[in-house]
């Protein structure tokens, strides 16, 4: 069990650290909501509209093909970072749960987290290198578009900075986490399913940085994730669950 | 038009409704304006409106198509940054963190002074309300809901409208429209139209006599004599049609678009519940207009304030029907090379893209040439939503370029179904001295019908077609 031993240490910081986290993300989305609430007037002027609200999703939230009608390269860009992120926290959010609610004995647990006889394991290695790339990726069209080769209609603030550094730090970090895992020798046979971990596994031996201390990456790794997770209410990053809602809303009220 | 602005202003101010200086002009000389601007009543909006404000992705989509922003590139004309400035003054004023709460305080917070909530406003009325931002944003914002919403925020503080937008809702609601204009002169383009012997009869006063459609003429075409073409030859069709119409004449009101685009909703509810009361009681079946800005008044803002017993219609759509019945034939060849422009508030507005487009396949000897950006990317002419009146010289700029998407196609003619639009683009033309004339459709489907009167048309008119 990998898992508990290098993943998920369920330590009383952890657990306090993940509560005040989750109390900013709370309070951050009251603000939000309750302003909202301050309108008085009727939100919808139809009832709702169940197919165009279920084709809408699929087409401009999950697929976001108004963007693609836009531009390749900002569909491409927007759909990297959108599948990636949902990707990883999809990951986490899975590991936590199976680590902290089951059983050691349970059939999730044996499946996807005993690496020795679980398939499942591989699959996790191979989930997290594929949408941790991808969002690496999609962050560095981003930097580029805004930076780099600015396109000419973005006008950036301190908080579309803030967003884009933080996830492309998480990313950097995740890496890292599973680099310096694969460095350890119990963990050699799984390297290949970790393709991209263990690729940055061989460079650090490379540059002769041995064994670094695995549990600091994790700390890094989860404490910047969780700073944007309570940095989400407050951000650009709000727009994930906003916008998919205005989104639906609008395709019902038109259709 | 523009002067007949500029003499509408100049009518009220002769009169004893004088536009009076907003709130902050009257304080300009002894308010410090730093001080604490009055709180927007945020009520006002609805919650997903509100929301809306947060779903904005900053991704700048809406300054690439933005007919203002286009002509100043200032950020804070863009769509998004009039949301992102928005957000931050009511979040200031209402949210969890505003200047007079606690965490506010502990955060550093100020308040909104007069001055910024000046300078917001101000760049709020630069917007024609295309709704062009709307139609491009990723996450499809009811952008011009939510101005128009934001405007009436505006003018409940006194911080709006502009001064020559304020003098054209005075008259509106002194006069019954934009133009300061006596209610007894508003059928005088049918009186005189009969005595140039143009029409058959002035349309019957559908208050008198019943008629199954009402055709609402609407202020600009009743009153701006350049444009008074449009209520003449739709007047022409129909009477060589067998369409049983009337009009209201005198006793016929403003819509009240021009109130609800530059935010006096108060105004707007009155004349609208007073307009759809007395349409109610006409008994109609249909109430078709030719002006694209009335046409979504009344289809779709009515409708939120009370329930109306007919359809609208505008006209082109009834001529269309008219067409297909045998009710109407176009017989004579009209050998014109036309391009067209969608009106902001038929297309985009309405989602009327198809109709007109028929309408000039129906018409004999026609060649049609559309321009790069048409239908749903239609460039705005930059007449609507209070920009002519607020800010004429942008809006000069903007029809130019409008005009320059025409004179591409290698079109003579630029038609469009709008009177209001008909006036913007005019005076791109005019500025351009450019080689195409401007026409109403109305105006081909009369030379269709073989009833194209030219030289009965009025001096001015003649003198600029020869020009």
């Amino acid at each position: 069990m990998y898992s508990n031993k290098l993943y998920f240490e369920a330590t009383a910081l952890l657990y306090t650290l993940s509560v005040i986290m989750v109390l900013i993300v709370i309070a951050g989305m009251l603000s939000c909501v309750t302003l909202w609430m301050k309108g008085k007037e009727p939100s919808l002027h139809h009832s709702l509209n169940i197919p165009a609200i279920i084709k809408s999703f699929i087409c401009d939230v999950l697929l976001q093909l108004q963007i693609l009608k836009i531009s390749f390269i900002r569909w491409l860009m927007h759909f990297c970072i959108f599948i990636g992120f949902m990707g990883l926290l999809a990951e986490t959010s899975l590991m936590a749960f199976m680590s902290h609610f089951l059983s050691p004995d349970n059939f999730l647990s044996k499946t996807f987290f005993d690496y020795q006889d679980g398939a499942g394991a591989h699959i996790l290695d191979v989930w997290g290198d594929v949408f941790g790339l991808m969002l690496i990726f999609g962050l560095m069209i981003a930097i580029i578009r805004r930076f780099i080769i600015p396109a000419k209609q973005l006008e950036t603030l301190s908080k579309d900075t803030m967003s884009l550094v933080l996830l492309l730090v998480i990313a950097i970090t995740g890496f890292f986490c599973e680099g310096v895992r694969l460095m350890y020798p119990e963990y050699a046979s799984v390297a290949s399913y970790s393709f991209a971990g263990n690729i940055l596994a061989k460079m650090l031996e490379a540059v002769g940085l041995g064994l670094i201390d695995y549990k600091l990456w994790v700390w890094v790794h989860a404490i910047i994730s969780m700073i944007f997770l309570a940095y989400i209410p407050f951000s650009k990053a709000w727009h994930i669950f906003v916008s998919p809602l205005e989104i639906v809303i609008d395709a019902s009220e038109r259709a | 038009m523009e002067n007949e602005t500029k003499q509408a202003v100049q009518n009220t101010e002769t009169e004893e409704n004088k536009v009076t200086a907003s709130p902050v002009e009257k304080a300009e000389a002894v308010i410090d304006k730093n001080a604490p601007a009055p709180k927007l009543k945020i009520e006002r909006f609805s919650p997903r409106q509100l929301m809306e404000l947060d779903a904005c992705t900053r991704c700048g989509e809406c300054s690439n198509w933005c007919p203002a922003y286009d002509q100043d590139q200032r950020e804070s004309l863009t769509p998004r940054g009039r949301a992102t400035l928005y957000k931050d003054i009511i979040g200031r004023q209402h949210g969890m963190f505003s200047a007079d709460s606690l965490l506010g305080k502990i955060t550093g917070k100020k308040p909104v002074t007069i001055a910024e909530m000046d300078d917001f406003a101000k760049d709020l009325y630069a917007c024609s309300t295309c709704m062009q931002c709307h139609y491009v944003c990723p996450v499809a914002i009811d952008t011009v809901e939510l101005w128009e919403r934001i405007r009436e925020t505006i003018v409940d503080i006194g911080h709006g409208p502009l001064p020559d937008q304020k003098a054209l809702t005075i008259n509106t609601k002194n006069y019954d429209n934009p133009w300061a204009q006596p209610r007894s002169s508003r059928g005088r383009w049918a009186k005189m139209a009969k005595k140039k012997k143009r029409i058959k009869d002035v349309p019957k006063d559908i208050s008198k006599k019943s008629a199954e459609v009402l055709y609402y003429v609407g202020c600009t075409a009743s009153y701006d004599n350049n444009v008074e073409e449009v209520a003449i030859n739709t007047t022409k069709i129909f009477e060589h049609s067998d369409v049983d119409f009337g009009m209201l004449g005198s006793k016929e009101k403003c819509c009240g678009s021009v109130l609800l685009r530059v935010g006096d909703k108060v105004s707007f509810d009155r004349i609208s519940t007073e307009n759809i009361q007395q349409f109610n009681d006409l008994g109609i079946k249909t109430l078709v207009t030719s002006c694209a800005g009335c046409l979504k008044t009344i289809k779709m803002d009515y409708k939120k304030v009370a329930k109306m017993n007919f359809e609208v219609k505008h006209t082109l759509e009834l001529i269309v029907d008219l067409i297909k019945t045998g009710s109407l034939k176009l017989t004579k060849p009209v050998n014109l090379k036309v391009t067209y422009h969608d009106p902001c508030h038929l297309g985009r507005h309405a989602g009327i893209f198809d109709a007109p487009r028929e309408l000039l396949s129906l018409i004999p000897g026609i060649e049609f040439i559309e321009m790069e950006r048409n239908r749903e990317n239609s460039r705005c002419c930059g007449a609507g939503g209070g920009l002519k009146s607020g800010y004429p010289d942008m809006q000069n700029l903007i029809s130019q370029k409008r005009v320059d998407d025409a004179l591409e196609t290698g079109a003579t003619e630029l038609v469009s179904a709008c009177p209001f639009c008909y006036q913007g683009l005019q005076v791109g033309i005019q500025a351009m001295d450019a080689p195409i004339k401007m026409r109403d459709i109305t105006e081909l489907v009369c030379m269709a019908l073989g009833d194209d009167d030219e030289e009965k048309k009025p001096a001015a008119e003649a003198a600029s077609e020869a020009k």
